[in-house]
């Protein structure tokens, strides 16, 4: 017998949370064969595993390891289902630019940041990795973006972030563009001094903060 | 208090756990900072790529200017992965350089050059090695700095594919931690021959920010082990981010001493440590983001306080300092180990 959407959507849940692509693939090509909608398929199920998966990382049963194979997981159904998205079900979407500052190269951590805004359904804007402070700010201003999310993996990198929380400032920008701070060698102490306006420990905490931000 | 030991004698005596007149003071990773360079003259990028340059910047830096136990070399964590064909980008005046192209993908089958010592910047970390040992070694230990056979796996093919290939096709990432043990022992032991006192080994990318405590335990500690066991100099670990869960592992390394950062509980470590007869030295853990780069020199000589109040045994920053450090809060770490 058929699944009911809803079946599906909690079995693609879990697939994401056991990173399993092939899985994954097969249920979301069910939700199109049984014409469910793909959009809810996409939040009630791919979403709904990477949130657990965040919540898994964050008590340290999962690593970025197991965070990237569930984000692959997850990728593999939204190729499958974003061509079946009824557009009008497609509500507008908040943009965060999401980059990696000047000098550092390391992605690792930004991407993960995109990975879990995109399935909490943000749009998210890649400004890529050794990312100087300008381009930051013309982005945002580009693609009205209200956050900026800033990653250093380096502490030989980091002091370029104040860099970037000036020039908004200068820009006359302040309050219009926030800034999220993170990274390994960022602390909540260094996130003060330089003026961000918050700091995120992990991926999953980017998100809720993005959602108080932004009160959605 | 006068001092009474050299900064070589205090380093030694602590890395034994011997007593010492005062906490000895290094920096486990690197050093360099804007306000160094002017110090001594010597600046980035030259002396990435310079032994005399960064014999002066490091030596008469970390010795004179700072007043460091010890000093090191290089700044960066490229030059394995550029010996082995990495494509490197230069950080320029402000930064260090960085891998802008990874030699290799998962499928190839990686190939150790035979005259690794010879390539790229390699020789030149090792002569400034013996530049320092020649000018500073009767005063401050001599450590040779080389990554971690994880750390410069990783760099060979990227940490992204690194880590998913660690689930979907784990035999493959065996040759590169093979090549990445081999590339560290090669360097470690040009330094040895150098007149390197010490060897540093930082393994950045096999902390538990990345991967989890049965990873580290599978793919990240053996591969230390062997590595030091072929290196018969003292050799200190520095892995970044929270380790709590791998300490005793660590430890098991049969390193001389276990670098951290702030975000480990030192306590704890320590504790676990008296019960199973561990006296592995831990050095940190002074934040270079919490209180280095922006703190007050007294703030500095706190958290150097509140570091031996929690058992600390060797005063470090807990990473590599942020180059904007002000010179003043490098030299406030050392006075705070003072009194």
């Amino acid at each position: 017998m058929a699944k009911s959407a809803a079946e599906l959507n909690e079995a693609l849940a879990e697939a994401v949370v056991d990173m399993d692509e092939g899985a994954v693939a097969e249920l979301a090509n069910e939700v199109v064969d049984q014409g469910y909608d793909a959009l809810g398929a996409i939040d009630q199920g791919l979403a709904k595993g990477m949130d657990k998966a965040g919540k898994l990382f964050e008590e340290e049963e999962y690593f970025v390891p197991e965070l990237l194979m569930c984000s692959d997981a997850v990728n593999t159904g939204i190729d499958i289902l974003k061509p079946h998205i009824k557009m009008e079900s497609a509500g507008e979407k908040h943009k965060i630019v999401v980059g990696v500052i000047e000098g550092d190269t390391h992605d690792i951590g930004k991407n993960l940041v995109k990975v879990m805004l995109s399935s909490a359904n943000f749009d998210v804007v890649d400004a890529g990795r050794d990312v100087p402070p300008a381009k930051f700010v013309d982005l945002a201003v580009q693609e009205g973006a209200q956050i900026i999310m800033i990653a250093a993996l380096m502490t030989t990198t980091m002091d370029k972030i104040g860099d970037t929380i000036n020039l908004i400032k200068e820009r006359g920008l302040e309050g219009k563009i926030k800034v999220v701070i993170g990274g390994a060698p960022i602390s909540p102490a260094f996130a003060k001094k330089v003026g961000a306006d918050a700091y995120s420990i992990n991926a999953n905490a980017a998100v809720r903060i993005a959602r108080d931000m932004l009160g959605c | 208090m006068a001092e009474e030991m050299t900064g070589r004698e205090r380093l030694l005596h602590a890395l034994a756990g011997e007593p010492v007149d005062r906490p000895s003071v290094i920096s486990a990773c690197q050093y360099a900072t804007y306000e160094l360079m002017d110090a001594v003259g010597v600046y980035w990028p030259e002396a990435h790529s310079d032994a005399e340059m960064m014999a002066v910047l490091s030596g008469k830096g970390g010795a004179e200017v700072i007043g460091l136990d010890a000093v090191r070399a290089p700044y960066c964590q490229t030059i394995e992965a550029e010996a082995m064909g990495a494509e490197i980008k230069s950080g320029g005046k402000t930064h260090i350089p960085s891998i802008a192209k990874h030699p290799y993908t998962i499928e190839d089958t990686p190939e150790f050059p035979a005259d690794f010592l010879q390539r790229g910047r390699v020789p030149v970390a090792i002569e400034a090695v013996r530049l320092m040992k020649q000018r500073y070694g009767d005063k401050v230990l001599v450590m040779g700095g080389i990554g971690g056979p994880f750390s410069i796996a990783n760099s060979l093919i990227g940490i992204t594919p690194f880590l998913k290939a660690m689930f979907k096709t784990p035999e493959k990432i065996e040759p590169f931690l093979e090549i990445g043990l081999q590339a560290a022992i090669t360097f470690g032991k040009g330094y040895i021959e150098a007149g390197a006192d010490a060897i540093v080994i930082e393994d950045m990318m096999a902390s538990l920010d990345m991967i989890s405590p049965k990873n580290y335990r599978q793919l990240a500690e053996p591969y230390e082990k062997r590595l030091i066991e072929a290196l018969d100099v003292p050799v200190i670990i520095h892995i970044c981010g929270k380790l709590d869960k791998v300490m005793l592992d660590i430890a098991s390394t049969g390193c001389a001493g276990i670098s951290v950062e702030s975000a480990v509980d030192i306590p704890a470590a320590k504790e676990a440590f008296r019960a199973n007869g561990i006296k592995t030295p831990i050095i940190g853990d002074i934040s270079p983001s919490g209180v280095l780069l922006n703190g007050t020199p007294e703030e500095i000589k706190d958290a150097v306080k509140s570091a031996l109040s929690r058992g600390v045994d060797i005063i470090s920053p807990g990473c590599a300092a942020a180059p904007s450090t002000p010179l003043r809060n490098l030299q406030a770490m050392v006075e705070g180990a003072k009194n």
